[in-house]
This record gives C-alpha cells, sequence and structure tokens, in this order.
C-alpha cells in the first residue's frame, strides 16, 4: 500500500548531441507541479550514465526526448538493453520529441510507451505516466 | 427549406481575444497623440539614416540596397551543399548561408566516439581547410556574401579555414564579405555548451577572430550574436535584444582592453542575428527599439564618434518556434507575415524559414517557396519602396519606446551583475528565459496563445491540404553519411605529413598559453595548412588553458 502510494519519481534525459530542450525543460516543469519527483539530465547524456543515474535514484520512470535527428533509435533501444542487462527492466521508459511514426511500433515492441509531440497536451502526458507507473507497481505487488 | 437544423457560425460575434504583446507590454483599444508625449521627433525618432537609427541605418533603406536574400541552407556533405548553394544562386539569391552539423558546432572531429552517426547530419561538416575547397568549389567568394551559422569555439576554426582558403585562392581579402555568428556565451543556455566552455578562453578566441577580421578582412563581420537561440529558447523580444547587447558588451570591453578605440571596431561588431516571431507589431518595434537602444549605448556609454559604430545592422531567421508540423502550409503564411515585419522593421537580411522546419532540413521545393517569398516582398508587393513607412503611428512610436525602456532595464541590471559571463555563470539569464519559457508553453496549453491547427481550429491528418515536406533521411542511410565523413577524416589522419602537423600544433600550443592578448588565428591557420583538424585545434589551445583536450574527456592528444 505505501509502495503505490510513493510520489512518481522520474529521470528527465535527452541522449546523444541533440539540443532542442525546449520540451523537456517545460515537461520537468509541469512533472513537478504534478506531484513527482524530477531527476532533470537535461542534455548530452549516454545511455549508460541515464541507466545509472535511474537506477541510483530507484526512479520509476526513464521520459528519453529525441528531436533533431533519427539516432533516436540507437539510444532508446539501448536505454531498454542496458536496463535489462542490469535487471532493471521495472523502469518504465518513455518517449517524446519527434519521434517519427514508421518508427513507433518497433519501440513499443520494446516497452518503450509515450510518444509524446509538440501538441501533445500535458495533461496526457501526466496521465500516461500515473497509470503506467501504477500498471507497474501492482505488477510488483 | 429542409426541416434539419441548419449550421449556425459558433464565432460571429467573436471579438480579438489579445491585450497584450508577446512580451506582456498591455496594449490599449486605440492610441493618440497623447501617446507620443516624451517622444521627440529628433532624438527619439530622427529620420532614417541619422542617429539614434530608430528607422532603419539608411536614408534611402531599400532603394539603396535591397535586404540580402537568403535561404537556409546546410546539408550532408560540403558537396551537396556545394550543389544547393549554386541553385540558389542560379535564382536569384544574394547570399550564402552555411549551417555547421551538430558535431562542428561541439568542436569534435567525425572520429570522435560521441560523433558517430552525426557527421554531416542537419548540417554541413567542417573540419579541415580541404572542406572549404568542396564547400566553395566554382563559386567566387568575391562576389558573394557568405553567412556562417558557426556559434562555438569551433566559430574561430571555421574562420581561419576560411580565409587560409581565400588566401590560397588567390581573392582579395578586402573585397570578401559575409558574416560569422562566433558567439559562445549564449550557447549555456540555448545550444551547444559544452564547447562554449571554459567561458572566459570561448570570449578570448571570438575577440581573436574580431581583432584579425579588422586588420585582414576589413568588409568582414566577425560577430554575429545569436539573439535567435535565445528567444527560441524563452526569451521575449525584449530580453532577447537586451540579453545579447549585454553580451556583446563583453567582447567590446574585451577589444577595448586590447588597446582598439570603440570607432576602430564597432561598424564591424554591430550585427545581430534575431528571431522574427508571430507577434507583428511587437517585433517591428523590438527592431526599431533594439537600434536605438545600440546607437545610444555606443555613443553615450563607450564614446563613439563615427556614425558606423551606432549602426546596428539586423538579420533575422524567421522563427521556427513559430511553425507547426500539422497543416504545414500554413506556415507559408505566418513566415510571410514574420518576413513582412522584417521589412518593415528595416532589416539588413534576413532568411524565411521553410514551411516544412517542423520536419526536416527544407527540400529544393520548400527552399524555393522561401526564397520566393523574398521576391514578392521585394519586387512584386511594393512594401519596399519607402523607408520606415509605419514611423509617425502612435502606436508604433509609443511601443518602441517602452520597449526601449524596458531593454535598458534588464541591460543595467545585468551590468550591476558584473556583466554578461557573471550573469550567466550565476544561471541568472538561464532562469529567466525558463521563466518566460514556461509560461508561454502554459498559455499555449490554457489557449490564451492560439496556434492554428496546433490548439485551435486543428483537423484531422486526412483534412490537411497535402504538402511535400523534407523527410528524416533512414537511420541506416544518417549512419551511411557519418560513416564516410569518418573515413574521409580518419583517411586525412593517415595520409598528412604527421610531423608537420604536429610541430604546427606544438606551436598552436605554445602560443596558446600566452594570454588573452595574444592572438591565435595566424596559428591556427598554420595548423590548418598543415593538415591539423577542428578537434585537434581546439583541443591543444584547451590543454594550454588548463582545460580537457576532449570537451567531452573521452580521447585525448594522439600525436
Amino acid at each position: 500500500m505505501e509502495n503505490s502510494s510513493r510520489k512518481v519519481k522520474i529521470v528527465v534525459a535527452m541522449p546523444g548531441l541533440d539540443c532542442h530542450d525546449r520540451g523537456i525543460v517545460y515537461l520537468s516543469h509541469v512533472l513537478r507541479e504534478a506531484g513527482m519527483e524530477v531527476v532533470y539530465l537535461g542534455r548530452f547524456n549516454t545511455p549508460e550514465n541515464i541507466v545509472n543515474t535511474a537506477i541510483e535514484e530507484d526512479a520509476d520512470v526513464i521520459a528519453l526526448s529525441y528531436l533533431n535527428d533519427h539516432l533516436y533509435m540507437i539510444f532508446f533501444p539501448r536505454v531498454v538493453e542496458l536496463l535489462k542487462e542490469r535487471g532493471a527492466n521495472d523502469i518504465c521508459v518513455m518517449a517524446g520529441g519527434r519521434i517519427i511514426e514508421e518508427d513507433r511500433p518497433k519501440l513499443k515492441e520494446l516497452g518503450i510507451t509515450g510518444f509524446f509531440g509538440q501538441s501533445t497536451p500535458t495533461p496526457v502526458m501526466v496521465e500516461h505516466i500515473v497509470e503506467r507507473v501504477k500498471r507497474e507497481r501492482w505488477k510488483e505487488n | 427549406m429542409g426541416s434539419e437544423e441548419k449550421i449556425k457560425s459558433t464565432r460571429r460575434f467573436d471579438v480579438c481575444p489579445v491585450t497584450e504583446t508577446s512580451a506582456g507590454i498591455p496594449l490599449k483599444d486605440v492610441y493618440g497623440p497623447q501617446d507620443l508625449e516624451g517622444i521627440d521627433y529628433k532624438d527619439d525618432v530622427a529620420d532614417p539614416g541619422e542617429y539614434p537609427f530608430t528607422r532603419g541605418i539608411w536614408s534611402n533603406m531599400y532603394r539603396g540596397k535591397l535586404w540580402t536574400r537568403r535561404v537556409f541552407t546546410g546539408l550532408g556533405s560540403t558537396a551537396d551543399t556545394n550543389e544547393r548553394y549554386k541553385y540558389l544562386l542560379g535564382k536569384g539569391a544574394s547570399g550564402l548561408y552555411c549551417f555547421g552539423d551538430t558535431i562542428t558546432h561541439q568542436g569534435i572531429d567525425p572520429d570522435h566516439p560521441l560523433a558517430e552517426g552525426y557527421a554531416g547530419v542537419s548540417g554541413v561538416s567542417i573540419v579541415c581547410l580541404q572542406d572549404m575547397y568542396h564547400l566553395f568549389d566554382g563559386i567566387s567568394l568575391e562576389d558573394v556574401s557568405v553567412s556562417f551559422n558557426n556559434p562555438s569555439m569551433a566559430a574561430t576554426v571555421v574562420y581561419a579555414a576560411f580565409v587560409a582558403y581565400a588566401e590560397e585562392m588567390g581573392y582579395d581579402l578586402s573585397k570578401i564579405s559575409g558574416s560569422i555568428l562566433n558567439e559562445p556565451i549564449h550557447l549555456v543556455y540555448s545550444m551547444f555548451e559544452t564547447n562554449a566552455k571554459p567561458l572566459e578562453l570561448a570570449a578570448k578566441l571570438a575577440t581573436d577572430v574580431i581583432e584579425y577580421s579588422i586588420k585582414n578582412t576589413p568588409r568582414w563581420h566577425p560577430i554575429a550574436p545569436n539573439a535567435y537561440d535565445m528567444h527560441e529558447k524563452g526569451a521575449n523580444a525584449i530580453q532577447e535584444m537586451a540579453f545579447t547587447i549585454a553580451i556583446m558588451e563583453e567582447y567590446i570591453q574585451r577589444m577595448i582592453k586590447r588597446g582598439y578605440n570603440i570607432d576602430a571596431f564597432a561598424p564591424r561588431v554591430s550585427v545581430f542575428g534575431c528571431a522574427c516571431d508571430i507577434d507583428f507589431f511587437e517585433e517591428i518595434c523590438k527592431f526599431r527599439a533594439a537600434r536605438k537602444v545600440w546607437a545610444k549605448l555606443m555613443k553615450e556609454k563607450y564614446g563613439a564618434k563615427k556614425a558606423a559604430s551606432c549602426r546596428l545592422y539586423l538579420s533575422v531567421h524567421t522563427s521556427g518556434n513559430s511553425l507547426t508540423v500539422q497543416q504545414p502550409v500554413n506556415n507559408v503564411a505566418r513566415v510571410t507575415l514574420e518576413s513582412l515585419a522584417c521589412v518593415l522593421g528595416g532589416l539588413q537580411s534576413f532568411d524565411p524559414a521553410g514551411y516544412d522546419e517542423g520536419y526536416y532540413i527544407l527540400t529544393e521545393h520548400s527552399a524555393l517557396t522561401s526564397l520566393n517569398i523574398h521576391n514578392i516582398l521585394a519586387y512584386e508587393s511594393r512594401v519596399a519602396s519607402v523607408a520606415d513607412p509605419l514611423a509617425g503611428s502612435y502606436f508604433i512610436e509609443s511601443l518602441t519606446e517602452k520597449m526601449e525602456q524596458e531593454m535598458f532595464k534588464i541591460i543595467n541590471k545585468i551590468d550591476d551583475m558584473g556583466g554578461a559571463i557573471k550573469a550567466t555563470e550565476s544561471g541568472w539569464i538561464g532562469s529567466e528565459m525558463d521563466h518566460e519559457l514556461i509560461k508561454e508553453q502554459k498559455e499555449i496549453e490554457e489557449k490564451k496563445r492560439i496556434i492554428v491547427g496546433m490548439n485551435e481550429f486543428t483537423v484531422s491528418k486526412e483534412e490537411e491540404v497535402p504538402i511535400e515536406v523534407g523527410r528524416d533521411r533512414p537511420l541506416e542511410e544518417q549512419m551511411a553519411t557519418s560513416k564516410k565523413r569518418e573515413d574521409e577524416i580518419s583517411k586525412l589522419r593517415e595520409t598528412r605529413d604527421k610531423k608537420a602537423v604536429k610541430n604546427a600544433l606544438e606551436d598552436l600550443r605554445g602560443q596558446a598559453a600566452k594570454g588573452e592578448d595574444h592572438n591565435l588565428i595566424p596559428a591556427m591557420m598554420e595548423s590548418l595548412r598543415a593538415k591539423a583538424t577542428l578537434g585537434e585545434i581546439l583541443g591543444v589551445i584547451r590543454e594550454a588553458n588548463d582545460a580537457s583536450y576532449d570537451p567531452y574527456e573521452v580521447i585525448q592528444y594522439s600525436l
């Protein structure tokens, strides 16, 4: 019971060298307002340091953002792979930014959800995060 | 008449919902003579071409010369970019634009481990002197102006390579014109901060370009600070200009410390690269107010005597942030409106964004559309015939005055903090921008800011007007492009005279330890001629200044 009411802890990060961080600056603000605990890693991260942080911080969620080009198709799967290797697949991975339609099935298969973009209302994002974490915690209990 | 329910307009009695400018300046219903009280025509407005240049920097504005008509360019390889240049020049472009790729901005080479997949993607990769040969093949540099969008420490190397190339080609350096962004401080809050640190070193290198350029490439603009990125990252119209002017003061003060009189360099450092967003009148007044603030600062604070030192050249990339991925064809209307504000605001140069900017780098078709927005405004619409046609409007003059006052408040505040580097390091400027960004996004979500097709007047994907948009290259292609570039640079490393490169770099290292006032451009050019790369050149300079060779601390110096 205590477990399911614990504050949602979320690591917000951009992997690689993309610098378009407008989205995560705003998202982090919204998540804090919604009562979540945000670990803000910002730009220029490797999948390794994102996963390390998420495990050290005992986070529920990793929120990844990417906009500039196509390399998210390397970084996002790598994050999932590293979590698996470290036995931390209970951490939910979500993605946003500019994730083109054709790539989504492959990412969904890896368990990545969200795919929020420029016009996704933030309440939709918050609800998605809360629901997914709730399900994950329920699985654990 | 059928019996079924008739469709009624639900918006018949809508009122204009906007009562303040985008930056939050309250707007009245109507303006009148009383709003001009305290504004003196001669002191505050003055004729175009007269101090303080509120109405524009030339007396006859576009009758003397139309604005420079650029279109965003920066594609994959240097050869691809060269091909696009030739295409655009053939279609009437009068200036060229070069956007660096991510790793050029970061100052790392294509064979750096973190560069994998990034070389030559969403911008052009410039790493060595040879790249200039490919980029400008078959184009006469004496007859076209080139604008390099390189913001970070890499800008000094790109400038050195450009000058070394021009010399080798036998061009008359006094005829080379154009600009390079070359302003690293703003990167801390907007882009590639890793290659802007240490900030003092970055500012020193940017100052080297200014100093070298005023002596050797007198028609070149050696710094064109990036107000654009600050706007796109949150800064409102007032902050955008105030922060940029405060940042420019850092370089002005460095040049003065190096012993130069303000009039010896100010005329070459007064070019800003700004955004132009959708708030039409505010943007026009932003340009007018910024010219006035700059002129006053040069004359009153720095004692400039020459009119040229007080003339602020303004250039714009219309706001990418104002565009939508939904219904991309609507962006043509937005960009046109923003471009019109640029003309009415008396700009010297601008590039209208591509309608598909939200998707990818412009296609040939969207680039042609952007170019034709220029052509329609310049040749067809007659809007450019009269200098500053809005002057004297109660509203325009009063808003210009108000924005000037607000800009000065911020500039003075930063001055009190010890300058823009201090205000950056303390996080003040960054947090001011975040605050504005959050406010703006909130207003969009609450529909206080309407964005057609995005938060209001939306249609389904199927209902959208079909239009071609730029597409990401598939991942495999992106990786292959980057790999090809990586191989080119690896090959350069293998085939060059290693001893010559090492000697040149060691000499540069020695010179880089000589302190703030020792100009490094000649030694950089020497290294480039010996086929040193961007990463190596910046690496040894960084090491000589107690920073790591690699900004990401992944690789070591290995010659």
